[in-house]
Protein backbone atom coordinates (compact mmCIF):
# COMPACT_ATOMS: atom_id res chain seq x y z
CA UNK A 1 0.00 0.00 0.00
CA UNK A 2 2.82 2.41 0.91
CA UNK A 3 4.69 1.75 -2.34
CA UNK A 4 1.41 2.30 -4.19
CA UNK A 5 0.93 5.69 -2.54
CA UNK A 6 4.57 6.70 -3.11
CA UNK A 7 4.34 5.66 -6.74
CA UNK A 8 1.17 7.68 -7.22
CA UNK A 9 2.69 10.75 -5.52
CA UNK A 10 5.75 10.44 -7.76
CA UNK A 11 3.54 10.26 -10.84
CA UNK A 12 1.65 13.31 -9.63
CA UNK A 13 4.83 15.38 -9.24
CA UNK A 14 6.11 14.30 -12.66
CA UNK A 15 2.80 15.09 -14.37
CA UNK A 16 2.66 18.52 -12.75
CA UNK A 17 6.25 19.23 -13.87
CA UNK A 18 5.52 18.21 -17.46
CA UNK A 19 2.36 20.32 -17.55
CA UNK A 20 4.16 23.40 -16.26
CA UNK A 21 7.14 22.88 -18.60
CA UNK A 22 4.86 22.50 -21.62
CA UNK A 23 2.92 25.64 -20.77
CA UNK A 24 6.17 27.52 -20.10
CA UNK A 25 7.58 26.75 -23.53
CA UNK A 26 4.31 27.13 -25.45
CA UNK A 27 3.67 30.57 -23.96
CA UNK A 28 7.03 31.82 -25.16
CA UNK A 29 6.56 30.32 -28.61
CA UNK A 30 3.13 31.89 -29.03
CA UNK A 31 2.86 35.08 -31.10
CA UNK A 32 2.56 38.42 -29.32
CA UNK A 33 5.02 40.34 -27.18
CA UNK A 34 4.21 40.73 -23.47
CA UNK A 35 6.35 43.85 -23.32
CA UNK A 36 3.92 45.62 -25.67
CA UNK A 37 1.14 45.18 -23.10
CA UNK A 38 3.08 46.80 -20.30
CA UNK A 39 4.80 49.63 -22.17
CA UNK A 40 3.42 53.16 -22.49
CA UNK A 41 1.50 53.89 -25.71
CA UNK A 42 3.69 54.03 -28.84
CA UNK A 43 6.78 52.68 -27.08
CA UNK A 44 10.24 53.04 -28.50
CA UNK A 45 12.27 49.89 -29.08
CA UNK A 46 14.50 50.86 -26.14
CA UNK A 47 11.49 51.03 -23.83
CA UNK A 48 10.30 47.60 -25.01
CA UNK A 49 13.77 46.16 -24.57
CA UNK A 50 13.95 47.55 -21.05
CA UNK A 51 10.65 45.88 -20.14
CA UNK A 52 11.78 42.58 -21.66
CA UNK A 53 14.92 42.81 -19.59
CA UNK A 54 12.91 43.60 -16.47
CA UNK A 55 10.72 40.51 -17.03
CA UNK A 56 13.72 38.38 -17.98
CA UNK A 57 12.29 37.72 -21.42
CA UNK A 58 15.48 38.77 -23.18
CA UNK A 59 17.18 35.52 -22.17
CA UNK A 60 17.03 32.34 -24.30
CA UNK A 61 14.09 30.08 -23.34
CA UNK A 62 16.25 27.33 -21.70
CA UNK A 63 17.90 29.94 -19.50
CA UNK A 64 14.50 31.41 -18.60
CA UNK A 65 13.25 27.93 -17.72
CA UNK A 66 16.29 27.20 -15.58
CA UNK A 67 15.79 30.44 -13.70
CA UNK A 68 12.10 29.62 -13.31
CA UNK A 69 12.93 26.19 -11.88
CA UNK A 70 15.47 27.61 -9.45
CA UNK A 71 12.87 30.03 -8.14
CA UNK A 72 10.20 27.32 -8.12
CA UNK A 73 12.21 25.15 -5.75
CA UNK A 74 12.39 28.11 -3.41
CA UNK A 75 8.60 28.32 -3.52
CA UNK A 76 8.62 31.39 -5.78
CA UNK A 77 6.48 31.01 -8.91
CA UNK A 78 7.26 34.50 -10.16
CA UNK A 79 5.75 37.96 -10.00
CA UNK A 80 2.67 38.78 -12.03
CA UNK A 81 3.44 41.27 -14.80
CA UNK A 82 0.02 42.85 -14.42
CA UNK A 83 -0.59 42.80 -10.66
CA UNK A 84 3.08 43.41 -9.74
CA UNK A 85 2.60 40.92 -6.91
CA UNK A 86 3.62 37.28 -6.40
CA UNK A 87 1.58 35.36 -8.97
CA UNK A 88 0.87 32.54 -6.52
CA UNK A 89 -0.84 34.96 -4.11
CA UNK A 90 -3.09 36.22 -6.89
CA UNK A 91 -4.08 32.66 -7.86
CA UNK A 92 -4.68 31.58 -4.27
CA UNK A 93 -6.96 34.59 -3.74
CA UNK A 94 -9.13 33.47 -6.64
CA UNK A 95 -8.96 29.76 -5.92
CA UNK A 96 -11.67 29.65 -3.21
CA UNK A 97 -14.20 30.98 -5.72
CA UNK A 98 -13.42 28.25 -8.23
CA UNK A 99 -13.37 25.56 -5.54
CA UNK A 100 -16.72 26.76 -4.19
CA UNK A 101 -18.23 26.68 -7.67
CA UNK A 102 -16.75 23.25 -8.44
CA UNK A 103 -17.92 21.77 -5.13
CA UNK A 104 -21.42 23.22 -5.58
CA UNK A 105 -21.59 21.87 -9.14
CA UNK A 106 -20.36 18.40 -8.24
CA UNK A 107 -22.74 18.18 -5.25
CA UNK A 108 -25.73 19.23 -7.36
CA UNK A 109 -24.62 16.80 -10.08
CA UNK A 110 -24.33 13.87 -7.68
CA UNK A 111 -27.56 14.62 -5.86
CA UNK A 112 -29.55 14.83 -9.10
CA UNK A 113 -27.71 12.49 -11.48
CA UNK A 114 -27.45 9.43 -9.24
CA UNK A 115 -31.15 9.14 -8.33
CA UNK A 116 -32.09 10.08 -11.91
CA UNK A 117 -29.82 7.40 -13.38
CA UNK A 118 -31.07 4.79 -10.92
CA UNK A 119 -34.66 5.71 -11.68
CA UNK A 120 -34.02 5.46 -15.42
CA UNK A 121 -32.46 2.03 -14.98
CA UNK A 122 -35.41 0.78 -12.91
CA UNK A 123 -37.89 2.16 -15.43
CA UNK A 124 -35.87 1.00 -18.41
CA UNK A 125 -37.92 0.88 -21.63
CA UNK A 126 -40.93 2.78 -20.32
CA UNK A 127 -42.40 6.00 -21.70
CA UNK A 128 -41.24 8.27 -18.80
CA UNK A 129 -37.76 6.79 -19.05
CA UNK A 130 -37.67 7.51 -22.76
CA UNK A 131 -38.59 11.13 -21.99
CA UNK A 132 -35.81 11.40 -19.40
CA UNK A 133 -33.42 9.73 -21.82
CA UNK A 134 -34.17 12.30 -24.53
CA UNK A 135 -33.79 15.04 -21.91
CA UNK A 136 -30.33 13.83 -20.93
CA UNK A 137 -29.25 13.59 -24.57
CA UNK A 138 -30.42 17.19 -25.03
CA UNK A 139 -28.54 18.26 -21.88
CA UNK A 140 -25.44 16.57 -23.16
CA UNK A 141 -25.70 18.29 -26.53
CA UNK A 142 -26.10 21.91 -25.42
CA UNK A 143 -22.88 23.94 -25.15
CA UNK A 144 -22.32 25.29 -21.64
CA UNK A 145 -21.88 28.92 -22.71
CA UNK A 146 -25.25 28.74 -24.46
CA UNK A 147 -26.93 27.24 -21.38
CA UNK A 148 -25.28 30.01 -19.38
CA UNK A 149 -26.66 32.75 -21.61
CA UNK A 150 -30.15 31.21 -21.64
CA UNK A 151 -30.20 31.02 -17.84
CA UNK A 152 -28.88 34.58 -17.63
CA UNK A 153 -31.54 35.95 -19.97
CA UNK A 154 -34.31 33.98 -18.31
CA UNK A 155 -33.56 34.32 -14.60
CA UNK A 156 -31.38 37.41 -14.35
CA UNK A 157 -32.51 39.71 -17.16
CA UNK A 158 -36.21 38.83 -17.49
CA UNK A 159 -37.21 37.53 -14.09
CA UNK A 160 -34.64 39.48 -12.00
CA UNK A 161 -34.33 36.55 -9.61
CA UNK A 162 -30.56 36.64 -9.49
CA UNK A 163 -27.77 39.10 -10.11
CA UNK A 164 -26.56 38.70 -13.69
CA UNK A 165 -22.87 38.50 -12.92
CA UNK A 166 -20.07 38.61 -10.40
CA UNK A 167 -20.21 37.54 -6.81
CA UNK A 168 -22.45 39.79 -4.73
CA UNK A 169 -24.38 37.44 -2.52
CA UNK A 170 -24.84 33.76 -1.78
CA UNK A 171 -27.44 33.43 -4.53
CA UNK A 172 -24.89 34.52 -7.14
CA UNK A 173 -23.60 30.97 -7.23
CA UNK A 174 -26.90 29.44 -8.34
CA UNK A 175 -26.82 30.23 -12.07
CA UNK A 176 -23.16 29.32 -12.71
CA UNK A 177 -23.65 26.10 -10.72
CA UNK A 178 -26.71 25.19 -12.76
CA UNK A 179 -24.91 25.94 -16.00
CA UNK A 180 -22.12 23.52 -15.16
CA UNK A 181 -24.39 20.94 -13.54
CA UNK A 182 -26.86 20.54 -16.44
CA UNK A 183 -24.21 19.05 -18.73
CA UNK A 184 -22.67 16.96 -15.93
CA UNK A 185 -26.07 15.65 -14.80
CA UNK A 186 -26.78 14.55 -18.35
CA UNK A 187 -23.45 12.73 -18.64
CA UNK A 188 -23.35 11.17 -15.17
CA UNK A 189 -27.00 10.08 -15.10
CA UNK A 190 -26.52 8.22 -18.37
CA UNK A 191 -23.45 6.50 -16.93
CA UNK A 192 -25.36 5.56 -13.75
CA UNK A 193 -28.23 4.25 -15.86
CA UNK A 194 -25.94 2.11 -18.00
CA UNK A 195 -24.11 0.62 -15.00
CA UNK A 196 -27.36 0.04 -13.11
CA UNK A 197 -29.04 -1.72 -16.04
CA UNK A 198 -26.14 -4.19 -16.18
CA UNK A 199 -26.12 -4.81 -12.42
CA UNK A 200 -29.90 -5.02 -12.08
CA UNK A 201 -29.91 -7.81 -14.67
CA UNK A 202 -27.00 -9.71 -13.15
CA UNK A 203 -27.45 -13.19 -11.65
CA UNK A 204 -26.47 -12.21 -8.10
CA UNK A 205 -29.34 -9.76 -8.05
CA UNK A 206 -31.89 -12.34 -9.20
CA UNK A 207 -30.63 -14.79 -6.60
CA UNK A 208 -30.86 -12.14 -3.88
CA UNK A 209 -34.39 -11.36 -5.03
CA UNK A 210 -35.23 -15.06 -4.66
CA UNK A 211 -34.07 -14.80 -1.05
CA UNK A 212 -36.68 -12.14 -0.41
CA UNK A 213 -34.33 -9.13 -0.31
CA UNK A 214 -36.45 -5.99 -0.74
CA UNK A 215 -36.39 -4.13 -4.04
CA UNK A 216 -35.00 -1.07 -2.28
CA UNK A 217 -32.09 -3.05 -0.86
CA UNK A 218 -31.54 -4.74 -4.22
CA UNK A 219 -31.36 -1.38 -5.95
CA UNK A 220 -29.02 0.37 -3.54
CA UNK A 221 -27.13 -2.18 -1.44
CA UNK A 222 -26.64 -4.60 -4.31
CA UNK A 223 -26.81 -2.96 -7.74
CA UNK A 224 -25.74 0.58 -6.86
CA UNK A 225 -22.93 -0.48 -4.55
CA UNK A 226 -21.51 -2.41 -7.49
CA UNK A 227 -22.22 0.31 -10.05
CA UNK A 228 -20.65 3.00 -7.86
CA UNK A 229 -17.02 2.42 -8.81
CA UNK A 230 -17.14 3.78 -12.37
CA UNK A 231 -19.54 6.50 -11.22
CA UNK A 232 -17.17 7.72 -8.51
CA UNK A 233 -14.32 7.64 -11.04
CA UNK A 234 -16.31 9.77 -13.44
CA UNK A 235 -17.37 12.22 -10.71
CA UNK A 236 -13.74 12.54 -9.62
CA UNK A 237 -12.54 13.21 -13.15
CA UNK A 238 -15.31 15.79 -13.69
CA UNK A 239 -14.49 17.49 -10.41
CA UNK A 240 -10.81 17.61 -11.28
CA UNK A 241 -11.67 19.15 -14.63
CA UNK A 242 -13.83 21.77 -12.92
CA UNK A 243 -10.97 22.73 -10.63
CA UNK A 244 -8.91 23.51 -13.72
CA UNK A 245 -11.23 26.44 -14.02
CA UNK A 246 -14.67 26.22 -15.49
CA UNK A 247 -13.32 28.84 -17.81
CA UNK A 248 -16.25 29.58 -20.09
CA UNK A 249 -18.84 29.59 -17.33
CA UNK A 250 -16.69 31.85 -15.16
CA UNK A 251 -16.29 34.27 -18.06
CA UNK A 252 -20.01 34.23 -18.93
CA UNK A 253 -20.99 34.97 -15.33
CA UNK A 254 -17.96 37.14 -14.57
CA UNK A 255 -17.26 34.78 -11.69
CA UNK A 256 -14.03 35.80 -9.95
CA UNK A 257 -12.39 32.36 -10.10
CA UNK A 258 -9.14 31.12 -11.61
CA UNK A 259 -10.83 30.41 -14.96
CA UNK A 260 -11.70 34.05 -15.40
CA UNK A 261 -8.26 35.02 -14.06
CA UNK A 262 -6.41 32.86 -16.56
CA UNK A 263 -8.40 34.24 -19.50
CA UNK A 264 -7.41 37.78 -18.55
CA UNK A 265 -3.83 36.69 -17.87
CA UNK A 266 -3.69 35.20 -21.37
CA UNK A 267 -4.99 38.43 -22.90
CA UNK A 268 -2.32 40.38 -21.05
CA UNK A 269 0.43 37.84 -21.78
CA UNK A 270 1.01 37.66 -18.02
CA UNK A 271 3.33 34.64 -18.19
CA UNK A 272 4.07 34.16 -14.47
CA UNK A 273 0.39 34.37 -13.60
CA UNK A 274 -0.54 31.78 -16.27
CA UNK A 275 2.23 29.48 -15.04
CA UNK A 276 1.12 29.85 -11.44
CA UNK A 277 -2.50 29.10 -12.38
CA UNK A 278 -1.51 26.02 -14.34
CA UNK A 279 0.72 24.77 -11.54
CA UNK A 280 -1.94 25.20 -8.84
CA UNK A 281 -4.86 23.79 -10.80
CA UNK A 282 -2.88 20.85 -12.16
CA UNK A 283 -1.73 19.93 -8.66
CA UNK A 284 -5.30 20.22 -7.37
CA UNK A 285 -6.72 18.09 -10.17
CA UNK A 286 -4.04 15.47 -9.67
CA UNK A 287 -4.72 15.45 -5.94
CA UNK A 288 -8.40 14.76 -6.62
CA UNK A 289 -7.50 11.93 -8.99
CA UNK A 290 -5.16 10.49 -6.38
CA UNK A 291 -7.92 10.64 -3.79
CA UNK A 292 -10.32 8.80 -6.11
CA UNK A 293 -7.72 6.11 -6.79
CA UNK A 294 -7.19 5.66 -3.08
CA UNK A 295 -10.97 5.28 -2.64
CA UNK A 296 -11.10 2.22 -4.93
CA UNK A 297 -9.77 -0.27 -2.39
CA UNK A 298 -12.35 0.94 0.12
CA UNK A 299 -15.19 0.37 -2.33
CA UNK A 300 -14.17 -2.94 -3.86
CA UNK A 301 -12.69 -5.79 -1.80
CA UNK A 302 -11.28 -7.31 -4.98
CA UNK A 303 -9.02 -4.28 -5.39
CA UNK A 304 -8.26 -4.13 -1.68
CA UNK A 305 -7.23 -7.74 -1.47
CA UNK A 306 -5.19 -7.44 -4.65
CA UNK A 307 -6.58 -10.61 -6.16
CA UNK A 308 -8.39 -9.00 -9.07
CA UNK A 309 -5.20 -7.64 -10.59
CA UNK A 310 -3.20 -10.85 -10.37
CA UNK B 1 -49.15 -31.90 2.49
CA UNK B 2 -49.09 -30.36 -0.97
CA UNK B 3 -46.19 -27.89 -1.08
CA UNK B 4 -46.44 -26.96 -4.74
CA UNK B 5 -49.35 -27.38 -7.10
CA UNK B 6 -48.91 -26.20 -10.67
CA UNK B 7 -51.90 -26.27 -12.99
CA UNK B 8 -51.77 -25.53 -16.71
CA UNK B 9 -48.87 -23.09 -16.36
CA UNK B 10 -48.06 -21.11 -19.48
CA UNK B 11 -45.19 -18.70 -20.00
CA UNK B 12 -44.98 -16.54 -23.06
CA UNK B 13 -41.70 -14.75 -23.65
CA UNK B 14 -41.82 -11.50 -25.58
CA UNK B 15 -38.79 -11.26 -27.83
CA UNK B 16 -39.04 -7.88 -29.46
CA UNK B 17 -41.20 -8.67 -32.45
CA UNK B 18 -42.47 -12.18 -31.73
CA UNK B 19 -43.96 -14.14 -28.84
CA UNK B 20 -42.50 -17.49 -27.87
CA UNK B 21 -44.52 -19.90 -25.76
CA UNK B 22 -41.66 -21.24 -23.63
CA UNK B 23 -43.90 -23.16 -21.22
CA UNK B 24 -47.07 -24.57 -22.70
CA UNK B 25 -49.61 -25.84 -20.21
CA UNK B 26 -47.54 -27.64 -17.60
CA UNK B 27 -49.17 -29.30 -14.57
CA UNK B 28 -47.50 -31.10 -11.66
CA UNK B 29 -47.32 -31.12 -7.88
CA UNK B 30 -44.81 -31.72 -5.11
CA UNK B 31 -45.63 -33.05 -1.64
CA UNK B 32 -43.66 -32.53 1.54
CA UNK B 33 -40.32 -34.34 1.59
CA UNK B 34 -40.58 -35.18 -2.07
CA UNK B 35 -38.14 -34.46 -4.87
CA UNK B 36 -39.66 -33.85 -8.27
CA UNK B 37 -37.35 -33.35 -11.21
CA UNK B 38 -38.00 -31.66 -14.50
CA UNK B 39 -35.54 -33.01 -17.02
CA UNK B 40 -34.98 -31.81 -20.55
CA UNK B 41 -32.44 -30.40 -22.94
CA UNK B 42 -31.40 -26.74 -23.18
CA UNK B 43 -34.27 -24.54 -24.31
CA UNK B 44 -36.95 -27.06 -23.36
CA UNK B 45 -38.48 -24.60 -20.89
CA UNK B 46 -37.51 -26.37 -17.67
CA UNK B 47 -35.65 -23.41 -16.12
CA UNK B 48 -38.31 -21.00 -17.36
CA UNK B 49 -40.90 -23.10 -15.50
CA UNK B 50 -38.92 -22.80 -12.28
CA UNK B 51 -38.25 -19.08 -12.73
CA UNK B 52 -41.92 -18.47 -13.50
CA UNK B 53 -42.99 -20.22 -10.29
CA UNK B 54 -40.57 -17.99 -8.34
CA UNK B 55 -41.69 -14.97 -10.41
CA UNK B 56 -38.09 -14.15 -11.25
CA UNK B 57 -38.85 -13.40 -14.90
CA UNK B 58 -39.16 -9.68 -15.72
CA UNK B 59 -42.78 -8.57 -16.21
CA UNK B 60 -42.01 -6.82 -19.46
CA UNK B 61 -40.49 -9.98 -20.94
CA UNK B 62 -42.67 -12.81 -19.69
CA UNK B 63 -46.43 -13.25 -19.48
CA UNK B 64 -47.53 -15.96 -17.06
CA UNK B 65 -50.93 -17.62 -17.00
CA UNK B 66 -52.39 -20.67 -15.32
CA UNK B 67 -51.90 -21.38 -11.63
CA UNK B 68 -48.98 -22.12 -9.35
CA UNK B 69 -49.78 -22.56 -5.67
CA UNK B 70 -46.98 -22.53 -3.12
CA UNK B 71 -48.40 -23.66 0.23
CA UNK B 72 -51.87 -23.04 -1.20
CA UNK B 73 -51.23 -19.47 -2.34
CA UNK B 74 -51.39 -18.70 -6.04
CA UNK B 75 -48.25 -16.78 -7.05
CA UNK B 76 -49.15 -16.11 -10.68
CA UNK B 77 -51.27 -13.05 -9.89
CA UNK B 78 -50.05 -10.10 -7.83
CA UNK B 79 -46.34 -9.98 -7.08
CA UNK B 80 -47.20 -9.22 -3.45
CA UNK B 81 -47.94 -12.91 -2.88
CA UNK B 82 -44.51 -14.13 -3.99
CA UNK B 83 -42.79 -11.21 -2.20
CA UNK B 84 -44.08 -12.64 1.08
CA UNK B 85 -43.08 -16.20 0.20
CA UNK B 86 -39.56 -15.71 -1.16
CA UNK B 87 -36.90 -16.35 1.44
CA UNK B 88 -39.57 -17.60 3.82
CA UNK B 89 -41.61 -20.43 2.27
CA UNK B 90 -39.60 -20.95 -0.89
CA UNK B 91 -35.91 -20.65 -1.68
CA UNK B 92 -33.69 -21.00 -4.74
CA UNK B 93 -30.41 -22.78 -5.29
CA UNK B 94 -29.02 -21.18 -8.45
CA UNK B 95 -27.25 -22.63 -11.43
CA UNK B 96 -23.90 -20.86 -11.27
CA UNK B 97 -22.66 -20.22 -7.73
CA UNK B 98 -19.74 -18.11 -8.99
CA UNK B 99 -22.02 -15.27 -10.08
CA UNK B 100 -24.79 -15.76 -7.53
CA UNK B 101 -23.46 -13.65 -4.67
CA UNK B 102 -22.87 -9.94 -4.34
CA UNK B 103 -19.14 -9.64 -5.12
CA UNK B 104 -18.48 -6.73 -2.76
CA UNK B 105 -20.11 -8.06 0.42
CA UNK B 106 -18.72 -10.76 2.68
CA UNK B 107 -20.26 -14.22 2.77
CA UNK B 108 -21.21 -13.62 6.39
CA UNK B 109 -22.98 -10.37 5.70
CA UNK B 110 -25.07 -11.95 2.96
CA UNK B 111 -25.83 -15.00 5.10
CA UNK B 112 -26.97 -12.98 8.10
CA UNK B 113 -29.09 -10.89 5.77
CA UNK B 114 -30.77 -14.06 4.51
CA UNK B 115 -31.30 -15.32 8.07
CA UNK B 116 -32.85 -12.05 9.17
CA UNK B 117 -35.31 -11.91 6.28
CA UNK B 118 -37.05 -14.95 7.73
CA UNK B 119 -36.32 -14.05 11.36
CA UNK B 120 -36.22 -10.24 11.56
CA UNK B 121 -36.24 -10.27 15.35
CA UNK B 122 -32.85 -11.96 15.58
CA UNK B 123 -30.06 -9.69 16.78
CA UNK B 124 -26.80 -9.35 14.93
CA UNK B 125 -24.95 -11.83 17.12
CA UNK B 126 -27.76 -14.40 17.04
CA UNK B 127 -28.01 -14.16 13.27
CA UNK B 128 -24.26 -14.65 13.01
CA UNK B 129 -24.40 -17.69 15.30
CA UNK B 130 -27.16 -19.17 13.19
CA UNK B 131 -25.25 -18.46 9.97
CA UNK B 132 -22.15 -20.17 11.39
CA UNK B 133 -24.11 -23.23 12.48
CA UNK B 134 -25.69 -23.41 9.01
CA UNK B 135 -22.25 -23.25 7.42
CA UNK B 136 -21.23 -26.15 9.63
CA UNK B 137 -24.38 -28.02 8.62
CA UNK B 138 -23.42 -27.77 4.92
CA UNK B 139 -19.89 -28.99 5.80
CA UNK B 140 -17.97 -25.79 5.17
CA UNK B 141 -14.61 -26.18 6.83
CA UNK B 142 -13.54 -23.40 9.18
CA UNK B 143 -16.82 -21.44 9.01
CA UNK B 144 -15.54 -18.57 11.15
CA UNK B 145 -12.85 -17.83 8.56
CA UNK B 146 -15.13 -18.21 5.54
CA UNK B 147 -17.70 -15.98 7.22
CA UNK B 148 -15.43 -12.98 6.67
CA UNK B 149 -14.36 -14.00 3.17
CA UNK B 150 -15.58 -12.44 -0.05
CA UNK B 151 -17.19 -14.58 -2.76
CA UNK B 152 -14.16 -14.39 -5.09
CA UNK B 153 -12.03 -16.04 -2.40
CA UNK B 154 -14.11 -19.25 -2.35
CA UNK B 155 -14.29 -22.10 -4.85
CA UNK B 156 -17.44 -22.86 -6.83
CA UNK B 157 -18.25 -25.88 -4.69
CA UNK B 158 -17.83 -23.88 -1.46
CA UNK B 159 -20.01 -21.07 -2.85
CA UNK B 160 -22.71 -23.56 -3.76
CA UNK B 161 -22.58 -24.86 -0.17
CA UNK B 162 -22.97 -21.27 1.04
CA UNK B 163 -25.96 -20.80 -1.27
CA UNK B 164 -27.49 -24.06 -0.07
CA UNK B 165 -26.97 -22.91 3.52
CA UNK B 166 -28.76 -19.67 2.64
CA UNK B 167 -31.66 -21.60 1.12
CA UNK B 168 -31.84 -23.82 4.19
CA UNK B 169 -31.60 -20.82 6.54
CA UNK B 170 -35.11 -19.82 5.54
CA UNK B 171 -36.65 -23.04 6.87
CA UNK B 172 -38.61 -23.01 3.62
CA UNK B 173 -41.07 -25.72 2.67
CA UNK B 174 -39.86 -25.80 -0.92
CA UNK B 175 -36.43 -25.41 -2.45
CA UNK B 176 -36.10 -24.87 -6.18
CA UNK B 177 -32.72 -26.15 -7.36
CA UNK B 178 -32.06 -24.92 -10.88
CA UNK B 179 -29.26 -27.09 -12.31
CA UNK B 180 -27.46 -26.90 -8.96
CA UNK B 181 -24.41 -28.83 -10.12
CA UNK B 182 -24.04 -28.07 -13.83
CA UNK B 183 -21.51 -25.29 -13.32
CA UNK B 184 -19.35 -27.38 -10.98
CA UNK B 185 -16.52 -29.83 -11.50
CA UNK B 186 -17.63 -33.46 -11.67
CA UNK B 187 -15.77 -34.28 -8.45
CA UNK B 188 -17.60 -31.49 -6.62
CA UNK B 189 -21.03 -32.36 -8.07
CA UNK B 190 -21.34 -35.60 -6.11
CA UNK B 191 -20.61 -33.83 -2.83
CA UNK B 192 -23.28 -31.20 -3.48
CA UNK B 193 -25.89 -33.81 -4.42
CA UNK B 194 -25.03 -35.82 -1.29
CA UNK B 195 -25.48 -32.68 0.76
CA UNK B 196 -28.91 -31.98 -0.76
CA UNK B 197 -30.04 -35.54 -0.01
CA UNK B 198 -28.70 -35.30 3.54
CA UNK B 199 -30.44 -31.98 4.19
CA UNK B 200 -33.69 -33.27 2.77
CA UNK B 201 -33.51 -36.26 5.09
CA UNK B 202 -32.94 -33.95 8.07
CA UNK B 203 -35.54 -31.32 7.27
CA UNK B 204 -38.16 -33.07 5.11
CA UNK B 205 -38.06 -30.17 2.69
CA UNK B 206 -39.66 -30.54 -0.75
CA UNK B 207 -37.34 -30.13 -3.72
CA UNK B 208 -38.07 -29.05 -7.27
CA UNK B 209 -34.99 -30.07 -9.22
CA UNK B 210 -34.23 -28.81 -12.70
CA UNK B 211 -31.57 -30.76 -14.57
CA UNK B 212 -30.50 -32.02 -17.96
CA UNK B 213 -28.53 -34.83 -16.37
CA UNK B 214 -30.31 -38.17 -16.19
CA UNK B 215 -27.79 -39.47 -13.67
CA UNK B 216 -28.63 -36.61 -11.32
CA UNK B 217 -32.34 -37.16 -11.87
CA UNK B 218 -32.09 -40.88 -11.12
CA UNK B 219 -30.06 -40.29 -7.96
CA UNK B 220 -32.19 -37.51 -6.51
CA UNK B 221 -35.80 -37.81 -7.59
CA UNK B 222 -38.96 -39.46 -6.44
CA UNK B 223 -40.77 -38.48 -9.60
CA UNK B 224 -39.58 -36.99 -12.88
CA UNK B 225 -41.22 -35.08 -15.70
CA UNK B 226 -39.56 -35.09 -19.09
CA UNK B 227 -39.94 -31.74 -20.80
CA UNK B 228 -39.63 -30.98 -24.48
CA UNK B 229 -40.49 -27.78 -26.32
CA UNK B 230 -42.38 -26.32 -23.36
CA UNK B 231 -44.53 -29.34 -22.51
CA UNK B 232 -44.20 -32.50 -20.43
CA UNK B 233 -43.97 -35.53 -22.71
CA UNK B 234 -43.73 -38.13 -19.99
CA UNK B 235 -43.83 -38.30 -16.21
CA UNK B 236 -43.98 -40.65 -13.28
CA UNK B 237 -41.89 -42.40 -10.62
CA UNK B 238 -38.21 -42.12 -11.53
CA UNK B 239 -37.65 -45.86 -11.86
CA UNK B 240 -40.56 -46.24 -14.31
CA UNK B 241 -39.43 -43.39 -16.54
CA UNK B 242 -35.77 -44.34 -16.60
CA UNK B 243 -36.19 -48.10 -16.87
CA UNK B 244 -39.26 -48.23 -19.12
CA UNK B 245 -39.38 -45.01 -21.12
CA UNK B 246 -42.58 -44.77 -23.17
CA UNK B 247 -42.07 -41.61 -25.17
CA UNK B 248 -39.55 -41.67 -28.06
CA UNK B 249 -37.96 -38.45 -26.77
CA UNK B 250 -37.25 -40.01 -23.38
CA UNK B 251 -35.79 -43.04 -25.12
CA UNK B 252 -33.56 -40.72 -27.14
CA UNK B 253 -32.48 -38.88 -23.97
CA UNK B 254 -31.55 -42.15 -22.31
CA UNK B 255 -29.73 -43.30 -25.43
CA UNK B 256 -27.63 -40.13 -25.34
CA UNK B 257 -25.86 -41.13 -22.11
CA UNK B 258 -22.29 -42.11 -22.96
CA UNK B 259 -21.53 -45.73 -22.06
CA UNK B 260 -18.82 -46.29 -19.51
CA UNK B 261 -16.77 -49.43 -19.99
CA UNK B 262 -13.34 -50.78 -20.81
CA UNK B 263 -11.61 -48.34 -23.05
CA UNK B 264 -8.12 -48.17 -24.43
CA UNK B 265 -6.58 -44.73 -24.59
CA UNK B 266 -4.76 -44.51 -27.89
CA UNK B 267 -2.37 -41.91 -26.47
CA UNK B 268 -1.23 -44.20 -23.66
CA UNK B 269 -0.36 -47.23 -25.80
CA UNK B 270 3.41 -46.74 -25.41
CA UNK B 271 4.89 -48.85 -22.60
CA UNK B 272 5.49 -46.69 -19.53
CA UNK B 273 8.69 -48.55 -18.60
CA UNK B 274 10.53 -46.64 -21.32
CA UNK B 275 10.69 -43.45 -19.31
CA UNK B 276 12.31 -45.12 -16.32
CA UNK B 277 15.16 -46.52 -18.36
CA UNK B 278 16.21 -43.01 -19.42
CA UNK B 279 16.52 -41.78 -15.81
Amino acid sequence: MLTYVLKRVGQTVLTAFLAVATVFVLLRMAPGDPAANYAPPNPSSEQLEAIRQQFGLDQPIPVQFWTFLQHLFQGDVGTSFFFKRPALDVVLERLPYTITLAVAAIVVTSVVAIPLGVWMARRNNTAPELGANIGTIAGQSMPDFWIGFVLLILFAVNLHWFAPSGFDSATSIILPTLTIAILQIALISRLVRREMVVNLASPYLTVARSRGVSERALTWRYAFANAALPVVTALGTRFAAMLNGVVIVEVVFNWPGVGELVVNALKQRDFPLIQATVLVTVLLALAVQLLVDLLYPLMDPRVRLGEASS
Amino acid sequence: MRVLEVTDLQVELLTGTSVVRAVDGVSFHIDQGETVTIIGESGSGKSTTAMAILRLLPDDLAVISGEARIGGQDVTGSRKVIDKLRGRAVALIPQDPMTALNPIRTIGRQMTEAVRIKYPDLGRAEAKARALSLMEQVHIRNPAKQFDAYPHQLSGGMLQRVLIAMAVSTDADLIVADEPTSALDVTVQAGILDLLLELQEQTGIALLLITHDLGVARLMSDRVHVMKAGAFVEGGPVTDVVDHPQHPYTQKLLGAIPELGPWVDPGASEPLVKEASHG
